[in-house]
C-alpha cells in the first residue's frame, strides 16, 4: 500500500493526492507537504488512485504525466468522464506548450515544470484546496 | 635376304671358287679348289643362312668330284666329303651362334636404349625439377635463405636480400650474427637454428627490428638433410606481415571506433529520456531543500524533520549522479574490461536507464531473472550496450501497437556452461523474407537508422563466446536471444 497518512485532516475531510511512479518524487512532496502542514496520501501510479476509491476525499491532485500505464493526462480525462472534478496540478518533466494547453482547456489548476519552484506548487495547492 | 638371293649366292660362291681353282689350272698352280669350296660354304651359310650353306657344300662336294679331282678313289673322295660335311657342321654351329651373339646383342641393345631413356627422362625431370626450384626459390615473395651448421648463409634468394638492402651474393657467406646483430643472433637467431638443427620443425612470429626499421615477420625454420640422416643445413623462410598486422590493427581500431559511435548515436536518440531519468532525483532533491529550509526557518524550527529533508536531498543527488556516471560509462571509449558480473545486476541497471524511455511509449517491461545464475566474466558496458540495443528495437517494434504493449526480458540457466538472456516483444516482429538478414551491416528497417547495432552486438556476444539469434515469438512479435559462457567454479 502506497498512500499513506501523515496528518489528521484541517479543512474538512480534503486530502492531497500525490500520484507519481518515481518514489523520489512521492517522498519529497510528501515531505515538502507535511512541512506547510497539509495532509497528504501517494499513490504509484493512476490505476491505483482511481482503485483506491479516495476520490471524493481528495482536494487536490498533484500528478505527473509520463508514467507507465496510464499517464497523468489519461486520469484528468478519466475523473472528468466521472464528472470527479479534482483539482489538479501537473508536474512534469516533459512539458511542451501544447502539453501545458491541453491540460489547462481539461481543467487544470497549474502546470509545473520539474524542477519545480515549491513556493509555486504550495500555493497553488493552498489555492486548490480552498476552492 | 630373298630366296633367289640365297641360294642363288651359294651357286655364285661355289662357281666362282670353282672358276678360281680352274685359273689357277690353267696357269700350272697347284689347285686350291678345296680351301676356296670351304670358303665359298663359309660365305654361303654366313650371309646366305643354313639351307644355302648346306647346299653349296653338296655343291662343292660335286663339283669337286666331278670337275677336279674325278679319278680319286672313293676313299678320298668320302673323306673329301666328309671334311665338306663337318664343316658344313661347324658353320651352322657358327651361323647359329652368330644368330644367337645377334639376339643377345638386340636384346642388350634394346636394354641399353631403354636404361639410356630412362636416364634422359631422369635427367630431364631432374633438371626440371631444378630449374622449378630455382624458380621457387628465386621468385618466392618469401624470403628464403639456407643456413649451414656453421651459422652461416648458404644460399639467399633475392626477396631476403632485398629485406636487409643487400643484394643476394652478397649475404652468401655472411654470418647470421654479422646481419642480424650479435644481440638479436644470441637471443633469437641461434636458439631456433640450434633446435632445428636437431631436426625439429620451428616457427616464429613476431616484431624484429633491423637495419631497414621495425618490421613483423612470421618465421619458419625446416631441417635440411641431403642423403645421411644428419642435419647439413637449415632452410629459412620469412614472411614479412608488416602491412597485414597494421592493416589488422588499424581495422580493430575503426571497429572500435564504429562500435563507440554506434554508442553515441543510440544514447543521442535516447537523450530526452534520459534527461528525464536525471531529472526526477534532481527534481527531488531541489523539493526536499527546500523542505528543509521551511523546517528550519518556522518559529519553531523542527531539527529532526530538517534533517529528514536533508538526507532525502542527500540520497536523491547521489542518485542523480549514480545515472550521470553509468551513461558516462556507456560513452566511454576504450579496451573492453572484462569482470566477473551478476547478469542480472547488469540487466536491471540498463532496464532502469531505459525505463523512462519505455513508460513514454506506455510500454511495460516485464522481467523474469533467474536470481540462481552463476557469474559471468563480461564487460558490463559492452553487455548493457547489447541490450540497449534489444530493448530499444524491441520499443520501436511496439511503437504502433494497438493493444498492451509489453517487452519481457528473461535470464536462465541453459546447460551447465552458459546462460541465456532473451529480449521479447509483441510487436511487428521479424521482416518475413530477410529474418537472416537482419543481423547484416547497414541492414534497417527504420528510416534513420544506421543498421549497425545488431550488427554490432552479434559481435559483441560473440566475442565472449556466446551466439546471439532472433526467432518469431507467438501470436506476434520477436524474441532476440543470446547466450554467454558461464564461469566454471573450481572446485
Amino acid at each position: 500500500m502506497a498512500h499513506s497518512f501523515l496528518m489528521s485532516p484541517r479543512n474538512g475531510a480534503k486530502f492531497v493526492a500525490i500520484v507519481d511512479d518515481d518514489d523520489s518524487m512521492r517522498g519529497a512532496l510528501q515531505g515538502l507537504l507535511k512541512a506547510v502542514g497539509l495532509s497528504a496520501r501517494a499513490f504509484e501510479s493512476a490505476e491505483e488512485f482511481l482503485g483506491s476509491g479516495d476520490q471524493r476525499e481528495t482536494g487536490c491532485l498533484i500528478a505527473d504525466i509520463r508514467m507507465p500505464g496510464m499517464s497523468g493526462l489519461e486520469l484528468q480525462a478519466k475523473l472528468n468522464a466521472e464528472h470527479c472534478r479534482i483539482p489538479t496540478i501537473f508536474i512534469t518533466a516533459h512539458g511542451d506548450e501544447e502539453m501545458r494547453l491541453q491540460a489547462l482547456r481539461a481543467g487544470a489548476v497549474e502546470f509545473l515544470p520539474k524542477p519545480f519552484d515549491d513556493e509555486l506548487l504550495v500555493e497553488s495547492v493552498r489555492a486548490a484546496l480552498n476552492r | 635376304m630373298a630366296f633367289a638371293l640365297r641360294y642363288g649366292l651359294a651357286l655364285i660362291s661355289v662357281a666362282v671358287a670353282a672358276g678360281v681353282a680352274r685359273a689357277f689350272l690353267h696357269f700350272h698352280l697347284p689347285q686350291p679348289f678345296a680351301a676356296f669350296a670351304l670358303s665359298a660354304i663359309a660365305i654361303t651359310f654366313w650371309y646366305a643362312g643354313t639351307a644355302p650353306g648346306v647346299l653349296a657344300a653338296v655343291l662343292s662336294s660335286l663339283v669337286r668330284d666331278y670337275f677336279f679331282e674325278p679319278d680319286t678313289n672313293i676313299e678320298s673322295r668320302v673323306l673329301y666329303d666328309l671334311v665338306f660335311l663337318i664343316f658344313a657342321v661347324l658353320m651352322t654351329r657358327v651361323a647359329r651362334a652368330r644368330d644367337e651373339l645377334e639376339v643377345r646383342v638386340a636384346e642388350r641393345t634394346a636394354e641399353l636404349t631403354q636404361s639410356n631413356d630412362n636416364l634422359r627422362r631422369e635427367i630431364a625431370e631432374h633438371n626440371q625439377a631444378e630449374y622449378l626450384t630455382s624458380q621457387v626459390f628465386e621468385s618466392s615473395p618469401d624470403g628464403v635463405s639456407i643456413v649451414g651448421t656453421d651459422y652461416r648463409y648458404k644460399r639467399v634468394n633475392p626477396v631476403y636480400g632485398r629485406t636487409w638492402g643487400m643484394r643476394a651474393d652478397q649475404i652468401v657467406g655472411m654470418h647470421v650474427a654479422d646481419l642480424w646483430g650479435i644481440e638479436a643472433f644470441e637471443r633469437k637467431n641461434k636458439p631456433f637454428l640450434d633446435l632445428c638443427f636437431t631436426g625439429a620443425n620451428v616457427s616464429f612470429a613476431g616484431w624484429v627490428d633491423n637495419s631497414l626499421g621495425r618490421r613483423h615477420f612470421a618465421l619458419s625454420y625446416s631441417p635440411l638433410r641431403s642423403d645421411s640422416e644428419r642435419v647439413e643445413a637449415v632452410l629459412v623462410i620469412s614472411r614479412d606481415l608488416t602491412e597485414q598486422t597494421l592493416a589488422s590493427e588499424a581495422l580493430r581500431q575503426a571497429q572500435a571506433d564504429l562500435a563507440h559511435a554506434s554508442r553515441m548515436t543510440a544514447l543521442g536518440e535516447l537523450t530526452a529520456s534520459l534527461a528525464h531519468e536525471v531529472n526526477q532525483p534532481i527534481a527531488a532533491a531541489v523539493t526536499g531543500a527546500s523542505t528543509c529550509v521551511r523546517w528550519l526557518t518556522r518559529d519553531n524550527p523542527d531539527l529532526e524533520e530538517a534533517r529528514e529533508a536533508a538526507l532525502g536531498v542527500v540520497r536523491n543527488a547521489r542518485r542523480a549522479a549514480d545515472i550521470i556516471s553509468r551513461i558516462r560509462s556507456i560513452l566511454k571509449k576504450g579496451e573492453s574490461k572484462r569482470l566477473l558480473v551478476d547478469i542480472n545486476e547488469v540487466i536491471r541497471e540498463i532496464i532502469a536507464l531505459l525505463r523512462n524511455e519505455a513508460d513514454g511509449h506506455t510500454i511495460s517491461i516485464r522481467t523474469d531473472l533467474d536470481a540462481s545464475l552463476p557469474k559471468v566474466l563480461a564487460d558490463p558496458v559492452q553487455v548493457q550496450q547489447v541490450m540497449m540495443n534489444l530493448i530499444m528495437n524491441g520499443i520501436d517494434a511496439m511503437k504502433d501497437l494497438d493493444q498492451t504493449r509489453e517487452l519481457s526480458i528473461r535470464s536462465q540457466s541453459a546447460g551447465d556452461r552458459e546462460l541465456m538472456i532473451s529480449v521479447s516483444d509483441n510487436g511487428v516482429g521479424l521482416p518475413r523474407q530477410q529474418a537472416d538478414q537482419i543481423f547484416d551491416a547497414f541492414f534497417t528497417t527504420k528510416p534513420h537508422g544506421i543498421g549497425m547495432g545488431l550488427r554490432i552486438s552479434r559481435s559483441i556476444v560473440e566475442a565472449h563466446g556466446g551466439r546471439l539469434w532472433a526467432a518469431d515469438n507467438s501470436p506476434r512479435g520477436a524474441s532476440f536471444y543470446f547466450t554467454l559462457p558461464t564461469k566454471v567454479e573450481p572446485l
